[in-house]
């Protein structure tokens, strides 16, 4: 890691978090939605790291470990849901799935 | 170096309420295989023994305050009002939903367990005291939420609350962790104490790096609350989930945030708070705005107090920009009474809702007052207080809050939001009309008598907002007193 | 005695804990009890006349510390202008809830409920001495009014209903705006939060907040009133609302708009209100409800629609008296606000008279009633008489003295005030004409006359609108201090510059000032 500065970190991260935010606001297949807010999260935990070995610190790792373990959970209930929504309608496409509001 | 990895017992105690309903909700779901069909309700009957307890560990948390874990969690008064709050919505909660899920079919042990683990998420969050800990407790919240929402399976709009509830959920996070993270760059550390102390003595403050996180946090926290413009899945959502979770979201794990709200930007932000006002100030009349305008035209119940809740999230933002104890204090007892008015509204809807949800919609309520008078009569308590009329705590909380406002100098915003206040009056009233004025329709007709479960559900709020109404003394003393410390 | 402005603000709540016991199907019963409530919460004010003593000022007082974190506190206090107010509140409450006995035939416990309490809101209302009590039961009134529009109203009770509320709540926002900008003032003077009128009279307000606030309560006052242009929920709301609705809300809600302009804006801010533009724009807008009102009320065809809108004529009479800032505008505006308490009353009574055994109120369907109905002629020709202000009935006193206040401030307005008086008579009588006089028509011909319970609610009013007109010096005697106190407040040393009798120095050792 000699020679890279912290700051092309934070701007990679960046770059990567603001990508999951547009497959957030551009993509229309659930799943690619899904994966974009975990690109999201993975970059932060990019930050995390940065910050963490650029302070000499491990409690950066350990936060990246804890959202890790939190986003493992949220993709096992969010990929339930998913499924279930293709299970009772046949398409993943956001939107179609839009029969509220009536 | 052994014995700081053990707590003591005062720490424990301080945790009590948390470790109590985990272990209850745990229980719960063992408990759900061996018991019978028939006597699933029996579950809910422990679930709501637990947070009895729990409410009473709090009490006996409270009196022994400090923080615990390193400082992780504090107890506080700030921490037991809202944990107050959360308990007792997670209480209403089981007690309209009885009736629902036995006529849904769906009366399965699970529920229970799973409002106990977002009751704990919830708690998490406002007595934690360091970044990483209230994002452990959101999600807690905010995982059992989701699938509380979708807890129909097979119901279509179930479905669909569920998935934009947990892609909008979601994506909140990823702001709100991305903003921890800049606050950890910018420090060092994620105690808040320790972060509004760097902040505080450092020569020259990160103050762009610190703006940056501020601005993350606010759109995540932003969705979390509804506030305008992260508002735009709050009608979906409310009006797909089953009745009785709709309540609990626009209770308990608002509340919550708010909480972490206050928590974060009273203390941590403060010192950049002239960067952020404006942007609160802004969210704060659009959302009473837009809340309040879309919905004058709603037809269905739901989705009409969805649009309420945006609003009254609006207000309590108001409460927010004033960035004074008052203002801390109001919001705080505001979201007491908002809790309360809106449970009672939304256990009403889940009587006449009827099998399947089919009648949600404001005609549906037509000759209520004539058929069942005690409930129209409730629900007449919890609309004039979302109106915010005297002598409900409705009243009370716009009172403190729009009198917080002024003292901040922040009159446009109070007379804007007063007018609001007025304009909303109206499609409250709406709902009054129907049911005291209208033909029965075809739903109340036939309507049958409320069970004791449900009206557990309404007289318990409606004592409490007639309570905060009449007699808002002790509560507001001591939201100002824990507001003081808070902001210490 | 020392409780007895709680126990006449709180008995109609207590009937109406009664009234909760008995069963929804006992008609008779409720009937019973709602008129026992209403009648004993009239007795126990009577006590108030004799106990009364015109040489104090605040008299009765009762305060208890209620939310001490804001500064809030039950704090009840009547003057003689209160005090008279507080007499109609409990008179004409009792007369309207006797007049509803055949009237309201169904869903009559919820009718009843909301008429005591709403009792209560108004008297709350007349009595506090707290600004925050007084807002709350300001807003207390007003939905009971709305469910007793919305619920037992006419055929466009809805839109009417929703109308009122809007107006008033928008205008009671702002209202207690002004309220909370004197508190925050005061706060920021003393350090100390506090609600209690006679504090935040000790409040310097400055000028360009005087300004905002004054507008402010302006707007508050004006919808309540109703002043012109904010008027336009009166009609609509007295044509829907049943007559015991109409008769409270044309003898007493109204009255909290002109109470509150003389509670709260001209002692309060007596810079605005002393401020010739002020007076002006103010004077300008009562004038034109006179004459507005009066015209409109000559074209009308609705018999209800057409006293809704003397009503705003005559409510023109007592801003603009009002706004005279002298003792005689102000006692005259007074007196005459229990004038049409009581006259608009009785004829809001006659049209529920009519309508009630024709159910119709066009004008055009009546004529000749007399004939048929020679008691209800009489008091209907009564309520004429004094709502057009004949000498010698009550509605002469309160006009001409009101004439007098205006005269003394400004020719043309004097004037003004004449014409509207002269197309008051106009329209009036006309009515009168239209339809007691004349022909008997066939639909009309099987009309009873009065019964006993009917006469018995007119025959009280009757009596006040000659006693008043007769014998009117006990009534200016117990406004002489009130009045002076408004005046001196606003005008200070008026009454020596114009060689009046301060009342205020007169010579009692216990006559004190204020608190």
């Amino acid at each position: 890691m000699n020679g890279v500065p912290l700051s092309w970190y934070l701007v990679l991260s960046a770059i990567l978090f603001s990508l999951g935010v547009a497959g957030f606001l551009f993509r229309r297949n659930i799943i690619t939605i899904f994966m974009s807010i975990e690109l999201m999260l993975n970059a932060v935990n990019l930050t995390f790291i940065a910050f963490s070995y650029d302070l000499r610190q491990v409690n950066g790792h350990i936060f990246t470990f804890f959202v890790m373990v939190v986003a493992a959970a949220e993709a096992a209930v969010g990929l339930a849901i998913i499924l279930t929504v293709y299970k009772n309608r046949g398409t993943l496409n956001a939107d179609d799935v839009n029969s509220l509001r009536f | 170096m052994l014995d700081s990895f053990i707590p003591s017992w005062a720490e424990l105690l301080r945790f009590m309420p948390e470790i109590i309903l985990s272990l209850v909700g745990s229980l719960l779901v063992m408990l759900e295989p061996v018991t019978g069909p028939k006597s699933k309700s029996m579950l809910g009957h422990v679930a709501i023994a637990g947070l009895i307890v729990a409410l009473g560990a709090t009490f006996v948390a409270h009196a022994n305050p400090g923080a615990a874990f390193s400082s992780m969690i504090v107890v506080d008064g700030f921490a037991t009002f809202f944990r107050v709050i959360v308990f007792t919505v997670g209480i209403l909660t089981i007690f309209s939903s009885y009736q629902y899920l036995d006529r849904e079919g769906s009366n399965r042990g699970e529920y229970y367990a799973l409002i106990l683990f977002s009751v704990v998420g919830q708690s998490v969050m406002v007595v934690a005291n360091e970044l990483i800990m209230i994002f452990i407790g959101l999600e807690i919240s905010s995982i059992a939420t989701y699938v509380l929402a979708g807890f129909l399976r097979d119901d279509k709009r179930n479905n669909e609350s569920a998935i934009k509830y947990f892609l909008l959920g979601s994506f909140a996070t990823g702001f709100l962790l991305y903003g921890i993270a800049l606050i950890y760059g910018a420090t060092g550390t994620t105690d808040l104490g320790e972060v509004r102390q760097a902040v505080l003595q450092s020569a020259e403050p990160p103050v762009l790096l610190l703006s940056v996180a501020a601005g993350l946090m606010f759109i995540g926290l932003g969705f979390k609350v509804s506030g305008a413009p992260f508002q735009m899945w709050t009608p979906d959502v409310y009006q797909g989930a089953p009745t009785p979770v709709t309540a609990f979201m626009s209770a308990g794990p608002k509340a919550a945030a708010f909480a972490i709200f206050l928590r974060i930007f009273v203390t941590v932000f403060e010192s950049v708070g002239d960067r952020w006002e404006p942007l609160i100030w802004a969210s704060a009349l659009a959302s009473m705005t837009i809340g309040n305008f879309a919905a004058l035209q709603q037809k269905n119940f739901k989705r009409l107090l969805a649009y309420s809740s945006i609003a009254h999230a609006g207000y309590v933002l108001v409460a927010l920009t004033a960035r004074s104890e008052i203002g801390t204090a109001s919001a705080m007892f505001y979201l007491a009474a908002y809790a309360l008015m809106n449970m009672g509204a939304f256990a009403v809807i889940a009587h006449v809702a009827g099998k399947g949800e089919t009648t949600v919609d404001v005609s549906d309520f037509a000759g209520l007052g004539a058929k069942q008078p005690v409930t129209a009569a409730l629900l007449t308590i919890f609309m004039l207080s979302l109106i915010g009329v005297p002598l409900t705590g409705g009243f009370f909380g716009k009172f403190y809050i729009f009198k917080a406002a002024l003292e901040s100098k922040l009159l446009w915003l109070a007379i804007l939001g007063l007018l609001n206040s007025a304009v909303a009056a109206y499609y409250y009233l709406r709902v009054l009309v129907v049911m005291y004025m209208e033909e029965p329709s075809a739903r109340t007709e036939n309507l049958e008598p409320m069970p004791m479960s449900l009206q557990a559900a309404l007289w318990l709020p409606a004592a409490g907002v007639l309570f905060l109404g009449i007699f808002p003394s002790a509560v507001l003393e001591f939201a100002s007193a824990s507001a003081r410390l808070l902001g210490q | 005695m020392d409780h007895i402005l709680s126990i006449v603000l709180f008995t109609p709540l207590l009937g109406l804990a009664v009234l909760l016991f008995i069963p929804s199907s006992n008609t008779a019963a409720i009937r019973w009890c709602a008129n026992a409530a209403a009648f004993a919460g009239f007795a126990v004010s009577l006590p108030l006349v004799f106990a009364f003593d015109p040489a104090l000022d605040f008299q009765f007082v009762e305060r208890l510390s209620w939310i001490p974190s804001i500064g809030a506190s039950y704090h009840l206090g009547i003057d003689g202008f209160s005090l008279l107010l507080v007499l109609l509140t409990t008179l004409l409450g009792f007369l309207a809830i006797l007049s509803s006995w055949t009237a309201i035939r169904e869903r009559e416990k919820e009718y009843y409920a909301y008429f005591l309490v709403q009792q209560t809101g108004m008297l709350g209302v007349f009595m506090a001495r707290d600004a925050f009590l007084f807002f709350l039961f300001w807003e207390m009134v007003l939905i009971p009014m709305y469910f007793i529009i919305a619920i037992w109203g006419g055929p466009r009770r809805s839109y009417a209903a929703i109308k009122f509320v809007i107006y008033t709540l928008v205008g009671s926002v702002l209202m207690f705006l002004g309220i909370l900008a004197l508190y925050w003032q005061h706060f920021s003077e003393f350090q100390t939060y506090s609600f209690a009128i006679e504090d935040l009279m000790r409040t310097q307000v400055p000028a360009s907040m005087q300004w905002w606030v004054f507008w402010a309560f302006f707007l508050g006052f004006a919808v309540k009133v109703p002043m012109w242009p904010f008027h336009t929920w009166l009609p609509d709301a007295h044509v829907e609302a049943p007559t015991a609705g109409s008769v409270i809300l044309a003898s007493i809600l109204l009255k909290m708009g002109t109470y509150g302009f003389l509670r709260f804006s001209l002692p309060l801010l007596p810079d605005s209100a002393k401020d010739p533009q002020v007076i002006q724009i103010v004077a300008g807008l009562s004038i034109i409800a006179i004459i507005y009102g009066a015209l409109a009320s000559l074209m009308q065809k609705d018999w209800k629609k057409l006293v809704a809108y003397s009503s705003v004529s005559h409510l023109g009479f007592c801003t603009l008296g009002i706004f005279a800032l002298n003792p005689a505008g102000i006692a005259g505006s007074i007196l005459q606000q229990i004038n049409h308490g009581i006259s608009t009353g009785m004829l809001f009574l006659v049209v529920g008279i009519v309508y009630e055994r024709r159910h119709t109120r066009e004008i055009a369907a009546f004529g000749g009633l007399y004939k048929i109905m020679p008691v209800f002629g009489i008091a209907f020709l009564i309520a004429t008489l004094s709502s057009m202000g004949m000498p010698p009935l009550n509605g002469f006193i309160g006009e001409i003295t009101i004439l007098k206040g205006a005269y003394q401030t400004s020719l043309a307005w004097a004037v003004w005030c004449a014409i509207g008086i002269a197309l008051g008579a106009a329209y009036l009588l006309w009515l009168y004409q239209r339809t007691m006089l004349g022909d008997v028509k066939e639909t009309n011909s099987g009309l009873t006359d009065l019964n006993a319970r009917e006469i018995a609610v007119f025959a009280p009013l009757v009596v006040l609108v000659f006693l008043i007109g007769l014998y009117p010096k006990p009534f200016f005697r117990v406004l002489e201090r009130p009045t002076a106190h408004i005046v001196e407040r606003v005008r200070p040393g008026y009454h020596a510059e114009h060689r009046l009798v301060n009342p205020l120095e007169a010579p009692r050792p216990t006559a004190g000032l204020e608190r």
